[in-house]
């Protein structure tokens, strides 16, 4: 009985195995492990630009001194 | 660029690593451990829990006691835990299989409870923990335990003095207007009977055999003095 | 960017692109308001009444006459009447509102469904409500973090199943082409969160685990709740607003990746180590050690991608109240988990296992790292969903000064005396309570008064917060607010892209 169970065991942490490493290998011939920085961008866009802060105190925007709440 | 099938691929293996790991190699290691019948004493271990403490075992859950006192004794030489008697032995996995929650504890704001049936038994006992239920304060100066007054309440005697009453076991300015009586609550009653019931006193075969690398000598000189004293306390 | 929806669209096309682009933004921004604000008020009642229950229970523990006479609030009801207001009331809630305005941003979609979300947030809240009832009316199952009697866990069921349905829905029609780490984050604590409700509801509530094997459900589920459900909303919101508040792409996009996955392979591991020296498998808990010493990994991984990030940009800091709450819960993540993985260790363990220390621990992740990531999301989201501004500047610093102070003070002295408490204890010589000497006990009552009054501090935070955000809500809509994205100078002249 107890070698049923770890043929099974063996049999399932072959399938894990194996599904990882097919997975792994789909997503490298699709690139989706080349350019990686790109990434860090996507969250910025032109109505949002790199190099411009996104928040402040009311009524503190340094850039705007006099814009009231 | 699409990632979610591999993402989704890791998230669902990583989860279910711990889950296999922790959960159910456990569950099939030693989740249907057997209680042990022992021939000499003609019964088996660890006893099954009487009625009463049963129901009281579920008082001490709705009041949330295992906020404050762990039920769980660690191994000697790993904390006080032997040392301040709290236990004759370790706590091993076979004492909890009968308990249909397992309560074992984080927090020691009080002490373990796994044995306390042991320390207080009997009569005495009983008095001692009604005495301490009513008000922490009368058998344990300082003590910050709450009240449980509410697990008592003050009646009128109506014919016989009812042989719950308790008010002898309290001190003077706890007592009831004449004519008055303080009685114990069922469900004071049935977290007392708990309260004694607690205690893992039978040795286990695969305890018995066990050896333990450290056998404190320090640790055990002269503390039996200051343990019986801060026992008496609590 | 692919076609701008319907707003956006109806915008003459000789308008400049950046006020299309902000339309569009603003229109996704719009969609989430009627959940996202039922959300983030149901969070902050409960966060109130997370906050009372904590004051009664904290003065109780070196007062104990304090209300003691109420049977429903006696310290182990009213006490966990506290955990599960803030945990399912206060931090689930806001979770939600974070999470569905980071994916409708981040999938450039708008919230479509939001019916479904709506009956979600009613069902979840009713849920909680019934379950803290309950267990203060004394139906507490008396399992740390499942406290909820049964008759109000399904329920809280129904709704996540919701919420998880939608989270699908709005995935798969996202218009990015880009899976954001924040995403990754959000998605996998969606995903891992019902499969530890369940198997622990039904392996130690339902049908029961014999034994000890209890106890190795409960703490492989109450620590991951912190660890693949808290620990991912914190660290996705930190994700997306540290780079966003600075206008600066996070330093390595790649580290993020690798914390995310070392975070997911050794996070869920490290939870029995609340079992140390405890009568279960020894090999269990030493591999919860060693996943808890693993995750240093993630966690320095996280801290050197997030301070690279931030550096040069301090100054920031004086003018953003969302980066000072964010900044300051990811210091604390990055020092909560470090003492967390030391704290694993036998040794240490041996100590301060089963004291104030790990009361001080869990404060400082849940309320110093994700409490203060929540608010400084939410300083972020309420003026962009309501085109309002936060009606008081001074308000928002009482609340961050109050409650930065109050949480560094509540874990500083829950430790220190937690220590203390162990050490004592260990030390079969020192008696558990005594008035003629030095005991346990008493060397725990100074802390824990102090505890108290950073308690106090913290309410007042709570309160000032609380004042903002109805004065918020009531306030009328400002004339001279017509810029779609608000907090930026209207005029596009000022503003220079370094694309």
């Amino acid at each position: 009985m107890e070698w049923f169970f770890y043929g099974l065991a063996f049999l399932v942490a072959v399938a894990i195995t194996a599904s990882a490493v097919y997975a792994l290998n789909w997503a490298s011939k699709k690139g989706q492990l080349r350019d990686f920085e790109k990434g860090a961008a996507s969250i910025f866009d032109e109505k949002e630009p790199i190099g411009e802060p996104t928040d402040f105190f009311p009524g503190k925007d340094p850039k705007n001194p006099k814009r009231k709440r | 660029m699409n990632r979610a099938p591999l993402i989704f691929l890791g998230v669902f293996f990583a989860l279910a690593f711990s889950w296999t790991g922790i959960v159910l190699t456990n569950q099939i290691a030693y989740g249907s451990l057997e209680p042990v019948f022992d021939e000499s004493e003609g019964k088996a271990f660890p006893e099954s829990i009487p009625g009463v403490a049963a129901q009281g075992k579920l008082v001490y859950q709705d009041l949330g006691c295992m906020y404050c006192h762990t039920q769980q004794v660690r191994r000697p030489g790993f904390g006080g835990d032997i040392d301040r008697n709290w236990g004759e032995r370790q706590s091993v996995a076979r004492d909890y299989i009968r308990e249909r929650r397992v309560l074992l504890g984080t927090m020691r704001t009080g002490p373990d409870l796994r044995n306390v049936g042991a320390r207080f038994a009997g009569e005495g006992g009983r008095e001692w923990h009604i005495r301490h239920l009513y008000d922490p304060e009368i058998t344990s100066p300082g003590s910050i335990m709450p009240k449980y007054k509410f697990l008592f309440e003050t009646r009128k005697i109506v014919g016989e003095p009812s042989p719950r009453a308790v008010q002898r076991l309290l001190p003077a300015d706890a007592q009831p207007p004449e004519g008055y009586e303080i009685v114990l609550t069922d469900r004071g009653h049935a977290l007392i009977e708990y309260l004694l019931s607690l205690k893992d006193v039978y040795t286990y075969p695969e305890e018995a055999s066990r050896v333990y690398v450290e056998p404190q000598p320090e640790a055990k000189n002269g503390d039996n003095a200051a343990n019986t004293n801060s026992e008496a306390q609590q | 960017m692919a076609s701008a929806p319907s707003l956006a669209a109806s915008i003459s096309p000789s308008t400049p692109p950046n006020t299309v682009a902000r339309a569009e933004l603003s229109e996704i921004d719009a969609s989430t308001k009627v959940p996202a604000i039922f959300f983030l008020g149901s969070s902050l009642l409960w966060l109130l009444a997370g906050t009372l229950f904590a004051l009664i229970s904290s003065f109780k523990l070196h007062n104990p006459a304090f209300l003691g006479d109420a049977e429903w609030l006696t310290f182990g009801r009213v006490r966990t009447a506290h955990l599960n207001a803030v945990v399912y009331g206060w931090s689930v809630n806001a979770s939600f509102a974070v999470a569905l305005w980071l994916m409708a941003r981040l999938a450039r979609s708008i919230v479509r469904h939001s019916n479904m979300l709506m009956l979600a947030g009613v069902l979840w809240n009713v849920g909680v409500t019934i379950g803290i009832t309950g267990i203060l009316a004394g139906d507490s199952t008396s399992i740390e973090w499942l406290e909820m009697p049964t008759y109000a866990t399904p329920i809280l069921f129904v709704a996540y199943a919701l919420v998880g349905g939608w989270a699908v829905i709005t995935f798969r029609f996202g218009r990015s082409q880009h899976i954001y780490v924040s995403q990754w984050y959000i998605f996998a604590a969606l995903f891992w969160f019902p499969w530890l409700y369940s198997i622990a509801q039904i392996m130690i509530i339902f049908a029961p685990a014999r034994g000890t094997v209890q106890a190795l459900v409960n703490w492989w589920f109450a620590h991951n709740v912190l660890g693949l459900w808290f620990t991912p909303i914190g660290l996705a919101a930190v994700y997306y607003f540290l780079p966003k508040v600075l206008g600066k792409p996070i330093h390595s996009y790649y580290l993020s990746v690798l914390g995310f996955w070392s975070l997911a392979i050794f996070y869920n591991w490290a939870g029995v180590h609340h079992l140390v020296g405890g009568p279960v498998p020894a090999w269990v808990i030493t591999a919860g050690i060693a996943a808890s010493f693993m995750m240093v990994i993630p966690v320095v991984v996280t801290a050197i991608n997030h301070h690279l990030t931030l550096v040069g940009s301090f100054s920031a800091l004086k003018y953003s109240p969302t980066l000072r709450f964010i900044v300051f819960g990811a210091v604390n993540y990055t020092l909560a988990s470090l003492l967390g993985s030391l704290m694993a260790d036998r040794n240490i363990s041996e100590v301060v296992h089963f004291t104030h220390a790990i009361v001080g621990h869990s404060h400082h992740g849940l309320y110093a790292f994700f409490t203060m990531v929540m608010f400084g999301s939410i300083y972020y989201i309420m003026p962009r969903i309501l085109h309002r501004e936060w009606p008081s500047a001074t308000l928002i610093s009482v609340h961050f000064w109050t409650t930065a102070v109050g949480a560094v003070i509540m874990v500083v002295v829950l430790s220190v005396v937690g220590t203390k408490q162990g050490l004592a204890m260990n030390n079969a010589a020192i008696p558990f309570l005594s008035m003629e000497e030095s005991d346990v006990v008493r060397a725990t009552l100074d802390g824990l008064r102090v505890r108290s009054y950073s308690g106090i501090l913290i309410t007042i935070g709570h309160l000032a917060f609380a004042i903002n955000f109805v004065w918020m809500l009531l306030r009328p809509r400002a004339d001279h607010n017509t810029a779609p994205t608000l907090f930026r100078n209207p005029e596009p002249d000022l503003e220079v892209s370094s694309r």
